[in-house]
């Protein structure tokens, strides 16, 4: 009863605290000088809350702190600037990961078969070895002779060359289907080797149904025939998609972020995650010592360097827009709000955080994903003994969270210089929003994130107004953070223990 | 129902032993469910009856012997799959889902599509109390609805076997009543085990006993026996029943 009738005081009381910080920054800062860092807070707190999004749902559900977060957020930024200004390097390897992911997804084809085979006892340990040793054979000799980094470095060629306007120059040759043709079969048997493994063969205790098989077989056909199909267009379709409308080609490469954010996330949950969960400290230093893994890929296929992504051309257009609709029409790169230039693009970074925001609320109240995953927060085990395969819903609920970080990334590209290490000041806010906003929660991620974003903007124009150091604007996230905590230790909106 | 010798089993735990974490708890559980009637389990606190019925859905799976569910091996599967075969769980301590609506917490139970528009009548006619909450989440709830919702959210998909522990944990009389009610209403469709440490309400509803003790099934047989070896109760179950008299009462009624 009493938590009932505190409820409406901390929201009123956080409303009023809110209201006068607000008021008294409008104040002191003018109405230009208040609209113009307003929404730059508002635009970093967008960002924020697309990696604090995806760390609280995780934790929520699991208990686990990805501290891989921001090298994920970088990846996404990285593989959708890589579709957006040369996708040779992601055309160039998608039969095989296309191959190997349809070899991976025989398992439930295959597996009732499997495990009804009669296998020595003593090979049902051993088989399962074989399998994935074979497998890894296969998958690096898929590999050999394959010139990533020279794929790798088209991309990096044209953005370094792209004031020269001509992108399809920098196309480069693929190697030939003669002398490929090879890496994605093998590949396919890799992945389908791991099917093999995973479905334990002999184990009788395992359980497979043989029912709904026609079913099953769509996904991995199609994605086979899918890898067929990359296979042969290679070439073909970076430079269809170069020829695209700039607008097109990057919604493309967003939609290209998240596809790759949610496989990426996916995989890295069951293979590195899962055998964790039972050592929760492990994973923390797992996940830390994957964003540094993650970094030195990237560092090795794209140089350390800090590339500049071209804005799209809704926003590129020189001048400023009047009204909203005029911007629409033209795609200028600024836009007169009640007498303050704004960047465009900023919008643009605003209104992705806020949708992000309403379809998790709309995911999580109104969806049976939704309700599994409340559910699930509070019993695994009872979800579970309700038919319902909670380990696959781990693996779901990592891929959205890192596929939301991924498309942080992306959406923060244009935005953002692009290298290493952008992620990791994401990754940091993202810790403080979530703890701000109270772990698991993801209102409270969102108003953790928009009130970080605020701090920050305002403290850098403080900061900058009575020439103190931008650490004030650094270090007032965490002051915020530690004031929070000692009032309410759960954070804003998180529950009691 | 009528003539025991022509009962299938529906469950069948044979001589299980189960670890939770280091500790070896039980020790050799054999328990049979025959099809269409309810069976108990007894036994003093500790005994090891949730861990028996947890064993059976995998959720703290056996590491030796044998769980059989209609005619199937099942241990060692993923709890996940045992539920899909038609199991049904109403845990202790109404371990509802306290963050969902009333209405969340029996959707969430479907496993087909509309398993919830079919069953929704039965399931209100049993606990008309929830038909009037469903709107209002878990943990506003009184224990006893809980423990009703509880119950009601095992009737949402068609199951075979329920398994339900201690539903009269904590209700006051006039609630375990009802629940008793409700119980006898399922059983006829369904077959139930059951963990009951009220006596009373066990000698009741159930057709067959088992007693646990000490992490070991130990004696086995028709209800109607148990109630008039008062040795046998008390060696086993002691502290944990009523009084004679209450008893009498109880049969007299
Ligand atoms: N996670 C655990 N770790 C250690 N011991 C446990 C664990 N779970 C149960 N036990 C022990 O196992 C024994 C059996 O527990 P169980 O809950 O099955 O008993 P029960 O018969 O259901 O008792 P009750 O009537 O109190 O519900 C108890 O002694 C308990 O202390
Ligand atoms: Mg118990």
């Amino acid at each position: 009863m009493k938590a009932k009738n505190k409820k409406p005081l901390i929201i009123i009381a956080a409303v009023i605290v809110t209201a006068g910080v607000l008021a008294l920054l409008y104040i002191t800062a003018g109405q230009q000088t208040f609209i113009r860092t307003a929404l730059s807070g508002l635009t970093l707190g967008s960002l924020f809350f697309l990696v604090a999004g995806g760390l609280t749902l995780i934790f929520g559900l699991m208990d686990v702190l990805n501290f891989a977060h921001g090298s994920m957020f970088m990846l996404g930024a990285y593989i959708g600037w890589q579709l957006y200004t040369n996708p040779t390097f992601i055309f160039g390897l998608l039969p095989q990961v296309l191959a190997f992911a349809s070899g991976v997804l025989i398992t439930p084809i295959i597996k009732p078969y499997l495990i009804r085979w009669k296998v020595p006892e003593y090979w049902i340990k051993i088989l399962p070895k074989i399998g994935y040793l074979l497998s890894l054979l296969l998958f690096f000799v898929s590999f050999i002779g394959l010139d990533i980094l020279g794929l790798a470095d088209t991309a990096m060629v044209a953005a370094t060359t792209a004031t020269a306007g001509d992108a399809l120059a920098e196309i480069s040759v693929q190697e030939p289907l003669a002398q490929y043709w090879f890496r994605p079969i093998l590949i396919f048997i890799s992945g389908a080797l791991v099917a093999f493994s995973t479905s334990k063969p002999g184990q009788k205790s395992e359980f497979a149904p043989k029912e709904k098989m026609i079913r099953k077989l769509i996904i991995p056909i199609a994605l086979f025939i899918l890898a067929v199909e990359a296979t042969f267009i290679r070439e073909t379709a970076p430079v269809t998609i170069l020829l695209m409308n700039g607008n097109w080609r990057f919604i493309i490469a967003i939609i290209v972020s998240i596809i790759f954010g949610f496989a990426f996330g996916a995989v890295i949950e069951i293979t590195l995650i899962r055998p964790l969960y039972v050592r929760p400290t492990f994973i923390i230093i797992m996940t830390l010592g994957l964003s540094y893994v993650i970094r030195e890929l990237v560092q090795l296929l794209w140089d350390p360097l800090a590339y500049q992504m071209v804005r799209p051309p809704l926003f590129a257009q020189r001048g400023k827009a009047a009204s909203l609709l005029e911007w629409l029409q033209n795609g200028n790169a600024t836009i007169d709000i009640v007498g303050v230039t704004i960047p465009t693009y900023r919008l643009f970074v605003i209104a992705l955080g806020i949708i992000m925001f309403i379809f998790i609320t709309i995911l999580m109240t109104k969806s049976r994903l939704g309700m599994i995953i409340r559910a699930g927060v509070q019993d695994p085990q009872m979800v579970e003994a309700l038919g319902i395969n909670v380990k696959a819903v781990f693996t779901v609920v990592f891929g959205l969270g890192v596929a939301m970080a991924a498309l942080g990334g992306i959406g923060a590209g244009p935005f953002l210089p692009i290298q290493p290490i952008m992620g990791d000041h994401y990754q940091t806010q993202g810790l403080i929003t979530v703890v701000i906003g109270g772990m698991g929660s993801y209102g409270g991620a969102f108003v953790g994130a928009m009130i970080l974003g605020m701090a920050r903007a305002f403290g850098d124009y403080f900061a900058l107004k009575y020439s103190l150091s931008t650490a004030i604007a650094e270090a007032s996230t965490v002051i915020i953070m530690i004031i929070v905590l000692l009032a309410r230790p759960q954070g804003l909106f998180g529950k009691k223990e | 129902m009528s003539d025991p010798t022509k009962q299938i089993d529906l469950l069948v735990v044979d001589n299980i032993q189960t670890f939770v974490g280091q500790f070896h708890i039980l020790e050799g559980v054999t328990v049979t469910v025959p099809k269409g009637s309810i069976t108990v389990m007894l036994g003093r606190n500790g005994a090891g009856k949730t861990t028996t019925i947890k064993s059976i859905l995998g959720l703290t799976p056996p590491q030796e012997g044998r769980v059989v569910f209609n005619g199937m091996e099942i241990q060692g599967k993923r709890a996940f799959n045992i539920a899909n075969l038609g199991i049904g769980y109403v845990p202790e301590h109404r371990a509802i889902f306290r963050s969902l609506s009333v209405l969340e917490n029996l959707k969430l139970a479907e496993r087909k599509k509309g398993d919830f528009d079919r069953h929704s009548e039965f399931v209100f006619g049993l606990f008309p109390d929830l038909k009037r909450l469903y709107k209002l989440p878990g943990n506003h709830l009184s224990g006893g609805q809980q423990q009703m919702l509880a119950v009601a959210r095992a009737l949402v998909p068609d199951n075979k076997l329920l398994l339900i522990d201690e539903p009269s944990e904590g209700l006051a009389p006039i609630l375990i009543q009802q629940m008793m009610e409700a119980i006898k209403a399922l059983s006829e469709t369904t077959t139930v085990l059951l963990v009951e440490q009220n006596f009373i309400m066990a000698s009741q509803l159930a057709e067959r006993y088992t007693i646990i003790d000490d992490g070991k099934s130990v004696k086995s047989g028709l209800m109607e026996d148990l109630v008039h070896d008062s040795e046998l109760i008390h060696h086993y179950l002691g502290a944990s029943i009523k009084t004679r008299e209450e008893l009498e009462k109880a049969h007299e009624s």
